[in-house]
């Protein structure tokens, strides 16, 4: 074979290596999209039960105050209020404080669950920021309340941190994404830990669970892109990777240790952004 | 409103108190019921050995104990009394298993409708009523053909 026919070969096997590589990229970056969705989706039914309950006390309540309205008009229709009247008038005013009490309450609710929201899902993805990592965590977690509520005990064990120069909603989705492998490692009740430390110019952020725990040969490869537990869910080990490439992305570490049967600690270090880098 | 549903006690069993409250607001609004709220399943059920209660009414998903549960404890405390389960999940097979299991008398759904949660309340302090009454009866039933064999007894000794 003539030295001019290998080095077109050479080219043409190189191009299709380009080809496979570009392929490969965007496979990925359809996964990754692909996983979003599937937390994007859990998120939206978690903030849908968490609305149920105070919604469900403002439409009740709603009704009752056109029934005291109703009532109220009755007795003022011949304005002569009687004796049974008065009791009548009672009654109204005692369901009317209740009324206002729970209202209180329900709308406090969904004004927490709305900044919550707010906070974490920052809408402009290029959107550069100072932000409190501990505040992140607490705005996740609020998001997470109905699935850890029953059967999770949240331990936050906070470091006072300094702001941290980044991308919040990408730093959100990475504590989102932890918090939540964390609470579907955990079978029945348990424990999850969240551990802040100030180190230096960066933040080290531990969370720690009392799950099932991984293999050590799973271990290896859990950052790793179609990585799913056996039997586990399809964002698992996506949201895995979309934790890795985030934490890289801000030029942070991330690593993790595990007890099959005791538990999973995943260990972030995030150091602030330096001024003049690009967009992610 | 029928005269055995006056002072018809209901007890109220939700974790999300506020849900509980907007109830006991409706059912205090309309009706001249004692409504007690209770958001810790297990104080609920102590009530339960301080006052007897026609219907008790309890949300399903609670943590330490669920609905279920928190029912079917109840009724060993008050065999009487209605017991209702209010969910905010269209969880059906788990709703057939505690009406099957647990003899439940009736399931509602959240977001509920307050006629219809009204309707279905008044009716399930109207059944406790009716079947405390027919065990009262029964009872009077069993004490009167106790005296009648006591009666028989006697004449039959009598006439020997």
């Amino acid at each position: 074979m003539s030295e001019e026919t290998l080095r077109a070969e050479i080219a043409q096997l190189q191009l299709e290596l380009e080809r496979a590589r570009e392929e490969l990229a965007a496979r990925e970056a359809e996964l990754v999209a692909s996983a979003k969705l599937v937390s994007l989706g859990s998120l939206l039914a978690g903030i849908a039960h968490e609305l149920n309950s105070p919604l469900g006390a403002l439409h009740s309540n709603h009704d009752v105050l056109k029934r005291a309205l109703g009532k109220l008009q009755v007795i003022l229709e011949d304005e002569v209020v009687d004796e049974t009247e008065l009791d009548e008038l009672r009654r109204v005013v005692r369901a009317l404080v209740g009324v206002l009490e729970v209202n209180d309450l329900a709308v406090h609710r969904m004004v927490g669950l709305v900044r919550s929201l707010r906070s974490f899902g920052r809408p402009d993805r290029s959107e550069r920021a100072f932000i409190d990592i501990n505040e992140a965590i607490d705005s996740t977690l609020a998001l997470l309340e109905h699935q850890l509520r029953d059967r999770v005990e949240v331990v936050r064990d906070y470091d006072a941190l300094p702001p941290i120069d980044c991308y919040a909603n990408q730093i959100n989705q990475v504590f989102m994404n932890l918090l939540v492998n964390a609470a579907q490692a955990i079978e029945g009740p348990g424990r999850i830990t969240v551990r802040t430390r100030r180190e230096a110019d960066s933040v080290l952020v531990e969370v720690e669970d009392t799950g099932v725990g991984i293999e050590p040969d799973t271990l290896q490869r859990i950052f790793e892109p179609g990585f799913t537990r056996k039997g586990g869910r399809i964002g698992m080990g996506l949201g895995l990777l979309i934790v890795r490439q985030i934490v890289d992305r801000h030029h942070g570490e991330i690593a993790v240790r595990s007890t099959p049967g005791t538990g999973t600690v995943f260990t972030v270090r995030l150091a602030p952004l330096t001024r003049s880098e690009q967009p992610l | 409103m029928n005269v055995p549903n006056q002072n018809a006690t209901v007890l109220l069993v939700d974790d999300e108190l506020m849900v509980a409250r907007s109830l006991q607001s409706l059912l205090q609004l309309e009706t001249d019921w004692n409504v007690l709220t209770f958001s810790e399943p297990e104080r609920a059920i102590e009530e339960l050995d301080r006052r007897e209660v026609d219907v008790i009414l309890s949300d399903f998903l609670m943590p330490i104990m669920d609905g279920i549960t928190m029912l079917e404890r109840a009724k060993e405390k008050q065999p009487f009394a209605s017991r209702i389960l209010l969910t905010g999940y269209a969880d059906k097979a788990n709703a057939i298993r505690a009406i099957n299991e647990a003899g439940l008398y009736y399931y509602l759904e959240k977001p509920w409708d307050n006629a219809h949660l009204k309707l279905v309340v008044r009716n399930a302090v109207e059944r406790a009523r009716l079947i405390r009454d027919l065990d009262g009866r029964i009872a009077e039933l069993e004490q009167a053909r106790g005296e009648l064999r006591d009666i028989r007894g006697k004449l039959i000794r009598a006439f020997l």
